[in-house]
């Protein structure tokens, strides 16, 4: 079944704000945002949180516990090698290589967290609401599918009155996102 | 909070968003002058040079080189660190600049971490080279292997080394690179070009500026810069061991590390301004890096000069104070005095003395001053490089092994081959990736500016 969306595009960042309030008060549960640049005001009002910090320092944790693990095991357990006369497990000197792979590690296990969460991946072709939203403009998507034509016509209404310059129905058969 | 009447605008022009995406753009969606031609033409011949002098490197041997058993580090372990040192600018301006929510970063990180980028892979080059049979270069991952299995020695800052600059390569480009996508995402929405569309839209990943997107990429800037902060800091003080635990007269001191992170930023920041000054005035992008810009620079850099004099003077005090013989006469006789006065006083002289010229606003206004000055910091951060190597191992503790160094052409090759394949890269990089971060810049154009007041 295709699904039909309302769209709201805006060319001025506090219209735009505005205008997701005045649907939030009406209750309309908005679907998506666009925008050229992050604001942050739409991640307080969307209610959008990120736990990629979270997972950062999990991937931390197990990083200095796997790579102190493999230098204890490399050098003391696997191959022993005296080296100036030091202790096998000479930790001081392992604290430099810990924390660099530790680095390594959390940048590329975040990296991939981020790709596989927000499914960017090279190659990939997420559904494109309005294209100018990476140009200059803002632009609002609400869910019309199970709204009926009064309700959808007063969203309509909303964005105008809050300075939209364009209000779009759009019908997508799937939506990559 | 950001006074716009003390630091000025950030983007001048009052410019629409579009606008915005438009200029930037049009370096990449217009074919280039024949400057650009020319450029790329002088330095794909040095790149060709060097790639001469790399071949016989590695079917000759070291032994084409002029290094000798006194001298075991010449030009190549000089360029490694000044490539490195250079190699700061990137994640010096964009990393410590994010976390110090300094918004100016916005127009300059881009070119700087391209910078970065291709300066870091430059520096890996010399030490690959220098260990003769590049080929088993792999022999320094530690990967079970059927000699024992035979582990490297992680006590040693050689290794360090080769970690800390691995990573450092790969966070810089991943750092990079996500910086990019929304504007490669820009580019595929604007272009009419279909093999446009389908290679920035490859790379774009599917970018659409949603908000789950906008929150995570934002979330994930900081967690990035956050630890790559701590890299920085670690990779060039990681450099500084390699010297400061030999026990060479000059190089056996623990103020190092933290001379060797300054001197890394203060060149990176001189690159950028070098390739800033001369970035804006090409392509007429003087609203979006504008004066108050470079001014913001050259203040950093004026800075950074003096933490470097009182370096260089603690060296020398130090060595006195310490009443050892041979510290003495490293810095006595063979640096201030000696063979290699030269490079010592032009250390001094192009570090220490003429940054100072950016105590006063018409040098720091001036796009030729900019441009001479930070010219002169490139250079004396190269012959501060060469003093540390050169000077103590020519004359160490045994008169007998006292050697003279002068390099080859064959060391004069891969050191040119190294600049013009810079000079390639970045050509290349102005015309195939935005020179500035679109989106970013957009985020800030109308902080300070008429709109807001």
């Amino acid at each position: 079944m295709n699904r039909t969306f309302k769209i709201g595009i805006f060319d001025e960042e506090g219209k735009f704000i505005s205008s997701i309030k005045s649907l939030q008060e009406k209750e309309f549960k908005i679907y998506d945002v666009f925008t050229p640049y992050p604001v942050h005001e739409v991640f307080h009002l969307l209610k959008r949180k990120s736990r990629l910090p979270t997972a950062a320092y999990f991937f931390g944790l197990f990083a200095i516990i796997a790579v102190l693990a493999f230098l204890y095991y490399t050098s003391v357990i696997s191959w022993p090698i005296v080296y100036g006369g030091k202790p096998f497990n000479s930790f001081p000197s392992f604290i430099v290589v810990t924390i660099v792979l530790t680095i390594f590690t959390v940048t590329i296990a975040s990296l991939a967290t981020f790709s596989a969460r927000s499914k960017l991946i090279p190659g990939r072709e997420n559904t494109i609401f309005d294209h100018r939203a990476t140009d200059d403009k803002f632009v609002i998507v609400v869910n019309t599918d199970i709204l009926d034509n009064s309700k959808s016509e007063q969203i309509a209404t909303l964005m105008k009155e809050q300075g939209a310059v364009e209000v779009l129905d759009k019908e997508f058969e799937n939506i990559n996102a | 909070m950001y006074n716009r009447k003390i630091r000025g605008p950030l983007v001048e022009g009052n410019k629409t968003f579009s606008q915005i995406s438009k200029e930037i753009l049009a370096p990449m969606e217009t074919t280039p002058g024949l400057w650009w031609y020319i450029a790329f033409g002088i330095s794909s011949l040095a790149a060709i040079f060097g790639f001469y002098a790399i071949y016989i490197t590695v079917s000759q041997g070291i032994g084409t080189w002029g290094v000798n058993n006194s001298v075991g580090w010449g030009w190549e372990i000089v360029n490694f660190v000044w490539w490195v040192g250079i190699g700061h600018a990137g994640t010096a301006f964009s990393i410590f600049l994010l976390i110090l929510r300094q918004r100016w970063r916005t127009s300059i990180n881009r070119a700087a971490e391209a910078m970065t980028v291709i300066a870091v892979m430059l520096a890996a080059l010399f030490p690959a080279l220098h260990m003769g049979r590049v080929w088993l270069a792999f022999y320094i991952f530690p990967y079970p292997n059927t000699r024992g299995p035979l582990w490297v020695n992680y006590n040693s800052p050689l290794f360090w080394d080769f970690i800390a600059i691995t990573a450092y390569l790969l966070i810089s480009i991943s750092f990079w690179y996500l910086g990019m996508l929304p504007d490669f995402a820009t580019i595929r929405d604007r272009t009419k070009s279909k093999i446009k569309k389908a290679v920035y839209g490859f790379f774009g990943m599917g970018w659409t500026g949603s908000s789950h997107h906008w929150i995570r990429f934002e979330s994930l800037s900081f967690i990035l810069g956050g630890i790559a902060a701590v890299l920085v800091v670690s990779v060039h003080s990681i450099v500084s061991t390699d010297f400061a635990v030999g026990i060479e007269p000059g190089w056996h001191t623990t103020l190092f590390p933290p001379y060797f992170v300054v001197g890394a930023i203060f060149s990176g920041f001189a690159m950028v301004m070098t390739l800033m000054v001369i970035v804006r005035k090409i392509y007429k992008l003087t609203d979006y890096v504008t004066d108050n810009h470079m001014d913001a620079i050259a203040r950093i850099l004026v800075f950074i000069s003096l933490i470097m004099g009182t370096a260089y003077s603690t060296e020398v005090f130090i060595a006195w104070y310490s009443g050892n013989e041979y510290e003495m006469f490293t810095f006595f006789r063979n640096r201030i005095t000696g063979d290699y006065t030269f490079q010592f006083w032009g250390m001094i002289v192009c570090n220490a003395l003429i940054p100072q010229l950016f105590w006063f606003r018409k040098v720091r206004r001036s796009w030729v001053g900019l441009l001479m000055v930070s010219l002169f910091i490139n250079l004396g951060m190269w012959f501060e490089r060469f003093n540390i190597v050169v000077t103590s191992l020519s004359k160490d503790f045994l008169p007998s092994n006292w050697v003279s160094y002068d390099p080859t052409y064959i060391e004069i090759g891969v050191y040119a081959g190294t600049l013009g394949l810079f000079a390639a890269a970045i050509l290349l990089f102005f015309r195939y990736i935005p020179i500035m971060a679109v989106s970013e810049v957009k985020s800030v154009a109308n902080i300070g500016s008429k709109k807001e007041d």
